[in-house]
């Protein structure tokens, strides 16, 4: 059925476009914004024979670097000329006018503590309302409780979160100190290249500050000069946004020269204003008359360590909390629950509740003083004047007496609206996330992380996603690339076994490459025999290139073992890493990288090669080439990249066959979602070679159009090339990708992919993480214009609206219609198309179309690209979001979204410090969301409404006997008890069945994945259950005081007898009440169910047996009569009569899908159902 | 460095926390039945036999008490006597206030009371007073049980307003409105010219009189004010034998309430006349309160009530309602589901217990746990 849909674009599904060739920026790289113009290695300056470039002669170099660039650099003067927002710093001169490097992540000092922190405490809303019962509570005339109880609970939480606060801020403290007082060298004033050691925090913008490898820089510093006479210096920046890879940054010739030589200060510094852009920078420097101008690749940031690089200097530019670290610290925004945010709708209807009480109340109070305003002075129980003194006493008018009362009823009823739900709920979360982190099925073994709530108040929110926004690099994948097979010269080798590695003696080392790559034998036999023939021969060019067309930098690790090194290659491309490895597997060892040349241990024998010149990637060739000059005297081009940029510069003529069937190995690979790559060869000749130099030399040096003339140089020399061979790196995917997307998908969570990747490559990762399918119709959307964006927008929806008319058309009988509903759409969007639709009017367009399509692709997006299309859902629907993502990429999205998701992966923590969990692999979102997410939910659901419903119903019971006491809200339960009740008699309870009970079990939960429906329908917390809830609090508070008040009517019962049975009954129902919606019994629940009802009996007997309250003994007394035992039985089942009927109705006659799966759960085999659903699944 | 960025590049709440559960989370958690919330549970479920047998044991024990409770409540007797309007005399029937208030008007009175039905002893004497809010917050409130308990503590009246101290600041035990508003008329009782002594002792709580009133402590400037509220207390008698005003202090739940006056250990045989020589001393007139006096046998169960009232209508109602569910449990006839689907679908299918989607009435006697019946098998479309 699925093979005469209609495909709507051609697309070939299931086999990536052969042009789905790694570049050399990684898809994180990409995403920066386009380096400077500066080579990474500076080919222009070496020749063959030259071995240590002098950095100090060549003239020509002058005019390189964009500052000598007259357009660039005056369009950056008239920018920077315009803008008043600039800082100038003088180089070497420490000024105080900007911020210090001292940092302070502490909130509190001791001095400031008590007022900040209740201010902050102060700021949720119910504590403000609180504080304003308590506040009432002390004056005399309203004074309904004694004051130190009613001071006592708001003064308990205000403590306890103080102190937790304070501990939290000691530790900060503490951090800041030890890290303020890290010392770093800076150039003592007034001398000529001393450094002299100064605490972190006492270095200013404008010191100039030596730092040493592996040492961590303490301030943004515009790098001034580095050990490396070409100014080169290796940062890693994985602190900053978690990349591993070490990145290449430049001081400027002018200031390397003069630095490195000891030259002493000078020189004035612009910079723009501190932001928090971690990838841009912009400045320039004016020294010796002249104006360099400095760039992103030129400032090493606050919290990266230098590697690899013996010494660095730089100037000081922006320091303290305005480092770019510092500033991108502020945490990810607070965000709060939707279940909290529905709850605030029912905190009105119960404030419109409270008022409406207390209104009825003092009105009341009012009409029954008019009535017997006349009898006041002489009726013994109220008696108006103090005879002593003459004077009324506590009368102020019938007026006042209504305004008094009302205030006083506010006092009385104000737990109606629970100021305890919002500690449980605390607590309840904190519990849940002790579960969560210690699943044993959200640990990740292999990075041996456990699952962490970053942000405690959101879990309940896991029960409701609808969206799933994934980054792919790193949370799909595992962003290690791997090699898996090669073709060479047409031949395919591909049976890679696993060999013990290869290794390199160095003097008496050993280095080994850090990973080992399964290594084909036959190759590895062919590349030994290597003679004279010709073959083998181009064999080992192949791995030559692989080892030397690249700009892999090889790191030399120590390990415990003193003979045995790592070699680790670092670089900002995956795939060259992959390829570099895969070359060291087989014998050829990248071995070491200088600026002008690398050595490679070729099958045991150490031999050089000069990098002579670099053509990097660019998007328009597809391809990289190095011109390298070999240890023979030859010198040869290699080039690699995707297979349709290479294939047409070879010369077909020749080699019509071996393009062939490297063709056919290609499409090989790429259907088995390898990411392929072509590489190739070409021997220059002496003229040809000095041709290009010269070409080179010119182009680099030019003032104009330097770029297209570097690409022109580089289109002439690479052509004619021979095909080496193909490689096939496979991007893993992780473990249970799929099979997490498909459980995902029957929960009726859309997973949308965002990736920074090309289309081909987005789309082959589709297809492998069974995202796409062949049945899907795929939308392509890429575009290059607003316009073209509209017209395929439009077209899309047409097409979709005429699709979906069609299949219901044809399909009548409900059972038919299941399979027209399988008419799935993808959609995949392109980047540059979002630029055109993100924030203009063709939103609402991509959200029809988007929200019509079972699958979304997006790839080439921005980080904030990415945050747009999850706001575009957010903002459009009431829908719950997730993102999760692992790169610094993905922080954007992680904060948008209702949940972000950050994995722990190897990307560093960047994402994960913007997260709101964090956990170890992508398929742990299964689990998290069905299981713990379900779970959540359905707690917290229950969890409020029946806090809602407990307060309420004791409130209620409290509201009718003020109708039989004048009006006058007297209590006939103590005033402890009415404070006790929320806190003590029914709380605990509660909390432990959100953290404890379960509704099904995790096994029906992964088996039905269906029943994540209920909290994104909302089914367990709506305003009709809450309404339910009321009407059941309302007949049982009527229960609890109607039975005892007609038993009792004409007795000499006491106010504190009545009392006391008032308090205990309500406890009793509200517990039951729970006891017949907890579905799991376990010891817990048992012990606090039923230990709450003993620990309030209990409690009342401490109560009265106080000798100064008016209540004393009174229980004891009630409870020897045989009347309180038969009428509290008779209240608890006239009060529950109802909510079990109700109950026993709905679940037999009316069951929703949970109470379904709970009754497969005991009564039938939930494993063998499951089994034989799932055919039944794969059909429709 | 690491941990410390961890640290210090989130300012959010509980970063400290978070950095520090950095450092430890490389380990595997524990596994254990607790942290897998895997404890055994039991895990009840509304069958309908539970159902049925649930409505009905609680119908079945609910019925006898009942039954026991009606014979118990069929031997109490009442005899009640309304005697505020009746003892005022006729000519100032127009001004009660002006009668109570004028201690010259002699204020006693004689009633004739004929016993219905035959009266063991202990025979109860109650007063019932009404519209008497002894629970108005006021009232409640003008107490001091420290002052009551302990002779020691007699100058505490906090809380006594407006019956605090004299006039010249002397303190009044028992200080308070509600010592001060002591109920003081009188009841002797006669048979023909048999004296039916009322036996006022242990009319109190034995907690009272032990902890709660002082045998130390004896009434001081008590009544002496410009206004009387009630009975005066002979200073010589310690506040815990002072068992009228201990009875009185316990303050009544309800505005129409009893109060145990004494207890007369006389039987008492139907159509017996007894004569009630009373003293009308309290002012309920000026509040339009009732009083009435009440006699009463007591049993197990206290006096007259309406408990087994309810236990009838509730015993009932399970009863019917294990019925009912039987029926609609068995009964599988068209016409039966037909009007409850009328009658019972329509009302709750508003209801939101249920999924979303709306669930068509579930066959009646469907199979427990059968998986056709989740919502997206029922509709294999799905949503």
């Amino acid at each position: 059925m699925a093979s005469e849909r209609p495909l709507l674009v051609a697309t070939t599904p299931g086999a990536s476009t052969p042009d789905d060739a790694p570049s050399p920026h990684p898809p994180a790289a990409s995403l920066l914004p386009p380096a400077q113009s500066e080579p990474p290695l500076r080919a222009d300056r070496l020749a063959f024979s030259v071995e240590v470039p002098d950095p100090f002669r060549p003239p020509y170099r002058r005019g390189d670097g964009p500052a000598a660039d007259p357009s660039a650099s005056s369009q950056q003067r008239e920018r920077e000329g315009g803008d008043d927002e600039s800082r100038g710093v003088i180089v070497g001169e420490p000024s105080p006018e900007f911020a210090g490097n001292a940092i302070r992540t502490a909130k509190y000092s001791l001095l400031t503590f008590l007022p900040r922190n209740l201010f902050e405490q102060f700021r949720r809303l119910s504590y403000v309302y609180f504080l304003a019962i308590t506040v009432l509570n002390q004056l005399p005339q309203v004074a309904v409780f004694g004051r130190g109880a009613s001071v006592l609970p708001l003064a308990f939480v205000l403590f306890v979160t103080a102190v937790k606060d304070a501990y939290e801020d000691f530790r900060r403290h503490r951090s800041d100190r030890q890290e303020n007082n890290r010392l770093a060298s800076v150039l003592a004033l007034g001398t000529a290249g001393e450094f002299q050691p100064k605490r972190w925090k006492h270095i200013r913008v404008g010191d100039v500050v030596r730092v040493a490898s592996n040492e961590t820089l303490p301030a943004d510093m515009v790098l001034l000069a580095t050990s490396d006479p070409t100014g080169v210096a290796h940062v890693q920046t994985v602190n900053l946004d978690g990349e591993t890879n070490l990145k290449t940054r430049y001081a400027k010739q002018e200031t390397q020269v003069r630095f490195s030589q000891n030259a002493g200060v000078g020189g004035i510094l612009h910079c723009e204003r501190p932001n928090r852009n971690i990838y841009g920078f912009q400045a320039n420097l004016e020294i010796d008359g002249k104006r360099v101008s400095l760039g992103p690749s030129n400032i090493v940031l606050r919290g990266c360590e230098l590697k690899n690089t013996t010494w660095a200097i730089g100037v000081v530019v922006y320091a303290g909390k305005e480092t770019k670290v510092m500033l991108n610290s502020s945490g990810a925004p607070s965000k709060r629950s939707r279940l909290e945010t529905q709850l605030n709708r029912e905190t009105v209807i119960l404030s419109f509740m409270l008022i409406g009480m207390c209104t009825t109340a003092s009105v009341l109070a009012g009409i029954w003083l008019l009535n017997h305003r006349r009898e006041l002075e002489f009726t013994q129980f109220f008696r108006e004047k103090d005879y002593t003194t003459g004077k009324n006493y506590n009368y102020y008018g019938v007026g006042m007496q209504i305004f008094i009362t009302f205030l006083m009823a506010v006092i009385v009823y104000q737990v109606i609206i629970p100021i305890s739900l919002y500690i449980s709920m605390e607590l309840v979360r904190l519990g849940q996330a002790y579960f969560m982190g210690a699943d044993k099925d959200l640990y990740d073994e292999s990075s041996r992380s456990k699952f962490q709530c970053r942000a405690l108040n959101i879990n309940e929110d896991l029960g409701q996603i609808r969206y799933v926004f994934s980054d792919k690099t790193g949370t799909l994948t595992e962003n290690k690339m791997v090699f898996q097979c090669a073709s060479i010269r047409g031949v395919d080798y591909s049976s890679g076994k696993d060999t013990g590695g290869y290794s390199v003696v160095v003097g008496d080392h050993l280095w080994t490459p850090k990973m080992a790559v399964k290594a084909d034998p036959q190759l590895v036999k062919l590349l030994r025999d290597s003679g004279s023939n010709e073959e083998p021969k181009l064999v080992l060019e192949f791995f030559l290139a692989l080892a030397a067309c690249n700009t892999i930098v090889p790191l030399v690790l120590d390990t415990r073992d003193s003979k045995q090194k790592l070699i680790d290659y670092q670089g900002e491309s995956p795939d060259e890493q992959a390829l570099a490895y895969a070359a060291a597997s087989y014998g050829i060892v990248l071995v070491e990288r200088t600026s002008g040349y690398i050595v490679i241990d070729v099958l045991g024998d150490r031999q050089r090669f000069d990098i002579l010149g670099l053509h990097e990637f660019d998007s328009d060739r597809k391809r990289m080439s190095v011109i390298v000059g070999c240890p023979d005297k030859t010198v040869k081009l290699y080039v690699k990249g995707a297979d349709s940029s290479i294939f047409g510069i070879t010369n077909n003529s020749s080699e019509l066959d071996i393009v062939r069937a490297t063709e056919a190995h290609l499409h090989k690979y790429s259907s088995l979602g390898l990411r392929t790559l072509v590489v190739g060869m070409r021997e220059l000749s002496r003229s040809e070679f000095e041709e290009w130099q010269l070409a080179y030399e010119n182009a680099s040096t030019a003032v104009l159009g330097r770029v297209n003339l570097l690409r022109s140089v580089a289109a002439n020399i690479e052509r004619n090339v021979h095909i080496l061979g193909a490689t096939g790196i496979e991007d893993k995917l992780q473990d249970g990708v799929p099979e997490a997307i498909e459980s995902l998908r029957q929960a009726d969570i859309k997973v949308w992919i965002l990736t920074g990747d090309k289309q081909e490559t987005a789309i082959s990762i589709g297809y492998s993480c069974k995202l796409l399918t062949n049945e899907m119709t795929q939308i392509v959307i890429n575009n290059n214009s607003k316009e073209s964006c509209q017209r395929s927008l439009v077209e899309a929806l047409a097409t979709t609206k005429k699709l979906r008319a069609a299949s219901s058309i044809g399909t009548q009988g409900p059972l038919l219609a299941s399979e027209t509903s399988t008419v799935t759409l993808a959609l995949i969007v392109d980047g540059n198309s979002l630029v055109y639709i993100l924030e203009t009017e063709l939103q609402d367009e991509l959200f029809k179309l988007a929200t019509e399509c079972s699958v979304v692709l997006c790839c080439r997006v921005a980080p904030l690209q990415k945050a747009g299309i999850v706001a575009l859902i957010k903002n459009r629907t009431d829908d719950m979001t997730l993102a999760i993502g692992d790169g610094a990429n993905d922080v954007s999205m992680i904060q948008m979204a209702d949940v972000g998701i950050g994995i722990s992966g190897q990307e560093g923590r960047q994402a994960v410090m913007a997260s709101d969990f964090s956990m170890g692999q992508f398929r742990f979102l299964v689990p998290l969301l069905l299981v713990h997410g379900h779970w959540n939910y359905q707690r917290m659901a229950y969890m409020i409404l029946y806090n809602f419903y407990k307060n309420a119903t004791f409130v209620l019971v409290l509201f009718w006997y003020v109708l039989y006491t004048a009006f006058t809200l007297t209590t006939a339960i103590t005033e402890w008890s009415s404070l006790l009740y929320t806190v003590l008699y029914t709380s605990l309870p509660t909390i432990v069945v959100g953290i404890l009970d379960k509704d099904l079990n995790k096994a029906t939960l992964l088996a039905y994945p269906k029943l994540y429906g209920s909290g994104q329908r909302d089914d367990k917390y709506n305003v009709n259950l809450f309404v339910l809830n009321m009407l059941e609090a309302l007949w049982q508070s009527l229960a609890v005081f109607y039975l005892p008040y007609f038993v009792y009517r004409l007795s000499t019962i006491d106010m504190s007898s009545l009392g006391d049975l008032w308090a205990l009954a309500p406890v009793i129902v509200v517990n039951m009440q729970l006891a017949m919606d907890i579905i799991r019994w376990n010891w817990i629940i048992h012990a606090f169910v039923w230990g709450t009802i003993a620990a309030t009996t209990v409690c009342l007997f401490v109560i009265d047996s106080i000798w100064v309250l008016p209540g004393y003994g009174a229980i004891f007394h009630i409870m020897g009569t045989g009347l309180f035992w038969f009428l509290l039985l008779i209240i608890v089942v006239t009060a529950m009569v109802p909510h079990f009927v109700f109950k026993a109705f709905t679940e037999h006659f009316r069951p929703s899908d949970i109470q379904i799966a709970r009754e497969m759960e005991k009564f039938a085999n939930v494993n063998q159902v499951n089994l034989s659903e799932i055919p039944m699944r794969g059909l429709s | 460095m690491n941990s410390h960025a961890a640290g210090t590049s989130n300012g959010g709440s509980g970063d400290a926390a978070a950095g520090g559960a950095a450092r430890r989370n490389t380990r595997m958690p524990k596994y254990s039945k607790f942290t897998q919330q895997e404890l055994p549970a039991c895990k009840p479920i509304l069958t309908p036999k539970w159902v049925v047998s649930v409505f009905f044991i609680v119908g079945v024990i609910f019925v006898p008490i009942g039954v026991v409770s009606l014979l118990a409540a069929r031997d109490v007797v009442e005899i009640i006597d309304r005697y505020d309007e009746a003892c005022v005399p006729s000519n100032m029937t127009e001004n009660k206030l002006a009668y109570i208030q004028n201690e010259t008007i002699s204020k006693e009175c004689i009633r004739n009371l004929t016993v219905t039905k035959d009266m063991k002893q202990p025979i109860f004497v109650y007063y019932e007073l009404d519209n008497f809010y002894q629970n108005h917050r006021r009232y409640v409130k003008s107490r001091n049980d420290a002052q009551l308990r302990d002779a020691s503590k007699a100058n505490q009246t906090s809380a006594c307003e407006p019956e605090k101290t004299t006039a010249n600041g002397q303190p009044i035990v028992p200080c308070g409105l509600i010592a001060w508003s002591l109920f003081n008329d009188t009841y002797n009782f006669t048979r023909g010219n048999e004296n039916l002594t009322v036996d006022k002792k242990d009319i109190s709580w034995k907690s009272d009189r032990e902890h709660k009133f002082g045998k130390d402590v004896y009434p001081s400037n008590f009544q002496n004010g410009a206004l009387k509220g009630g009975a005066t207390l002979n200073p010589k008698i310690p506040l815990s034998e002072q068992e009228d005003l201990i009875v009185w202090m316990r303050t009544a739940a309800l505005p129409t309430f009893r109060k145990l006056y004494g207890r007369i250990y006389f039987d008492l045989k139907e159509n017996d006349t007894i004569t009630v020589r009373l003293n009308n001393n309290y002012n309920t007139y000026s509040f339009g309160g009732k009083k009435r006096l009440v006699l009463s046998t007591a049993t197990w169960l206290g006096g007259k009530n309406d408990f087994l009232g309810f236990m009838h209508i509730v015993g009932g109602l399970c009863i019917f309602l294990a019925f009912a569910f039987t029926l609609l449990y068995f009964s599988k006839t068209k016409d039966f589901s037909v009007l409850a689907k009328a009658s019972v679908y329509h009302y709750f299918s508003l209801t939101p217990y249920t999924s979303g989607n709306a669930n068509p009435i579930c066959g009646f006697g469907r199979k427990l746990g059968d998986h056709n019946y989740l919502s997206w098998n029922r509709h294999p479309a799905g949503r």
